[in-house]
């Protein structure tokens, strides 16, 4: 496919008309953390532990320090760029997580379109629904979307139809979502070299996850990359009922050709497949339900046909209380390596999370978050001398101050 | 005093004539209640009196306004007499874009802060939906009506027409959550005697919108 030769010219041809007149808004948030954790050496230090702060990084820990910017490109187009610190020690220190042009007309007869062209995630974010793409509910997002926010996102185009039907009368709306996209070939590099984790640190486009290592096949990976010069597609639905449940529906396919290897990279084309269903129920007195589940595979021909198949189920409750918000969650997670579930590479395990946030203003949040993961991952045995059982717990105390303008 | 004339009047009225010797120089307050289909009153419900016989023109065109406050609409409905205009500042820090493509007037303001464009004008009876284009979660309505007497019922479930001349008059009832088809119209005399009518919706209300989530939520 021509057009999938330069992410960085895809991304500034997407924002190029940012110069125009409308004033823009911006915002910057900086999230520092205090953490106390047991965790086994992360996943971030090719670890095989679960957590992004591991015993070795207790203490007062950057957060995130995020600066958006909503850029309106006369009537119907905007140009939208968020831009993250994670960690100093990070390839790029500051670097973007989304940036993309925004169509969307007017609605007509009841009918909206909207088209999206840059980077972006999918439409997975029930659970994911704040600026930034962070959780409201918790500090640390479920596994399902820790993993998307690590190794997926759009960098093509997408469009969606959408029916207004709550404009016209009736109780429902339902939206359809289809997408192009390249640059995620290596999306499952880490799925199989860790499994799922526990994190909201966001991969950028530019940047990296991971630490280097003398071994290739661990070594810190670029995800968004464009291999096999083959586009991946999306397509998904929602529909909401009122504004108190939505259902969302979504089949992901990057067409990777799992024989092609990016040598410069030290990676191939992952051929990865996932389907992904989400449930959000609010109710009058406050209480939110959110059940997500994902259930794909992926591949990879280095020599033979190397196949992981994984799959994640959530189930969130939430109350808030005006400015606050009590959750509990309890995540499921199983990667299985070519069937067999004693080699390197599967794993199975559940994590516990409770959350207490107040967010008394649009200016502060503060939460606490107690998470707890139990993982059974033979990697650890096999590559690290390390017992495959790990049970590793955190506390984390998340103080965030937002502030915006326009100019 | 009103009452016991009216009775009189009634009592009178054993021949057509009364009710026409009566009707030139009367008007009365009528009590119109609704309750839900629970039985409890109903607040904030639309009711309009359209003159059947003999005919009245429309109420006198106002200017409303429709305020965005706190990422809502302000009020969450207007009632206004058809040819009436409305104008829709936005008091929120962050920009709106406010549409209707409703068939009773469809419009669009190109997102905006404070209060760059002149009122919309709205010469056809019917219900406006408002939505902002940004914001999926504002949701308002404008009610166009072209009868000569409309008001919302208070906590009571109760709306009072205070001056109401005699005649025969078509009753409708609107509320933002009723579940539709419903019949909430009624033909009514209004007379000499006024027994305050009162409506009770067949069905149960759809669920009010959700309030007081944080801005930082569905960006």
């Amino acid at each position: 496919m021509g057009l999938l030769t330069n992410k960085s010219a895809l991304l500034a041809g997407a924002l190029a008309l940012s110069a125009a007149a409308n004033a823009a808004e911006w915002q910057l948030a900086l999230d520092l953390r205090a953490v106390s954790s047991d965790g086994r050496e992360s996943f971030l230090d090719d670890g095989q532990g679960k957590l992004r702060y591991d015993a070795d990084h207790e203490g007062i820990q950057l957060g995130r320090l995020r600066a958006a910017l909503d850029q309106p490109l006369g009537e119907v187009f905007s140009a939208h760029v968020e831009a993250s610190m994670w960690d100093l020690d990070d390839k790029n220190p500051i670097d973007l997580t989304e940036a993309y042009l925004e169509y969307r007309p007017y609605p007509r007869a009841g009918l909206r379109t909207r088209v999206r062209l840059g980077a972006f995630y999918p439409p997975l974010s029930l659970e994911n629904r704040a600026r930034g793409w962070e959780t409201p509910y918790t500090i640390t997002p479920s596994a399902i979307s820790s993993w998307i926010g690590e190794e997926i996102r759009t960098i093509g185009i997408e469009g969606q139809v959408e029916w207004l039907g709550t404009r016209t009368g009736h109780d429902f709306d339902l939206q359809l979502t289809a997408a192009l996209f390249g640059w995620n070939d290596p999306a499952g590099t880490m799925l199989s070299a860790h499994g799922f984790a526990f994190h909201d640190r966001q991969t950028t486009l530019f940047g990296r996850v991971g630490a280097p290592q003398s071994d290739p096949a661990l070594a810190k990976k670029e995800l968004f990359h464009e291999i096999d010069h083959r586009p991946g597609y999306y397509v998904g639905a929602q529909a909401r009922y009122l504004d108190r449940a939505v259902l969302e529906v979504l089949h992901y396919d990057n067409r990777g050709d799992p024989r092609v290897a990016a040598p410069a990279i030290r990676d191939f084309a992952w051929d990865t497949v996932f389907d992904a269903a989400a449930l959000r129920i609010e109710t009058a007195n406050e209480w939110t339900v959110l059940l997500q589940a994902l259930d794909g595979r992926t591949v990879i021909v280095p020599f033979t046909w190397l196949t992981w198949e994984y799959e994640s189920q959530s189930a969130l409750l939430a109350r808030r209380f005006g400015a606050h918000l009590v959750a509990a969650r309890y995540d499921r997670f199983a990667v299985e390596f070519n069937g067999d579930p004693h080699a390197a590479g599967s794993e199975d395990g559940h994590a516990w999370s409770l959350a207490y946030s107040y967010e008394p203003d649009d200016h502060w949040r503060f939460a606490l978050e107690w998470l707890r993961v139990r993982s059974e991952v033979p990697a650890r045995a096999e590559w690290l001398g390390e017992a495959a059982l790990a049970v590793e717990s955190k506390l984390e105390l998340s103080a965030r101050y937002a502030f915006g303008g326009r100019f | 005093m009103l009452r016991r004339d009216g009775s009189i009047c009634a009592r009178r009225a054993v021949v057509l004539a009364a009710l026409v010797a009566c009707a030139p120089a009367f008007a009365a307050p009528l009590s119109v209640t609704v309750f839900k289909r629970d039985g409890t009153p109903l607040p904030g419900a639309v009711v309009s009196a359209e003159a059947e016989s003999p005919s009245l023109p429309p109420a006198a065109p106002v200017h409303g306004v429709m305020d965005q406050v706190d990422l809502t609409f302000v009020p969450d409905v207007l009632v206004i007499p058809v040819h009436s205009t409305v104008q829709f500042p936005n008091s929120d820090p962050i920009s709106h874009q406010v549409y209707s493509f409703s068939s009773a007037r469809s419009f669009q303001l190109p997102l905006y802060r404070g209060k760059p464009y002149p009122p919309v004008s709205f010469d056809q009876p019917g219900i406006v939906t408002l939505g902002c284009n940004i914001h999926d979660n504002m949701l308002s309505y404008i009610i166009v009506t072209a009868a000569p007497f409309f008001g919302r019922t208070d906590k009571n479930g109760e709306w009072i027409a205070a001056d109401l001349p005699n005649g025969r008059y078509r009753l409708r009832i609107w509320h933002p959550l009723l579940n539709e088809p419903q019949d909430l119209e009624r033909v009514i005399e209004a007379g000499a005697a006024r027994t305050p009518i009162q409506f009770r919706l067949a069905k149960g209300l759809k669920a009010a919108p959700l309030k007081g989530r944080p801005h930082s939520w569905d960006y």
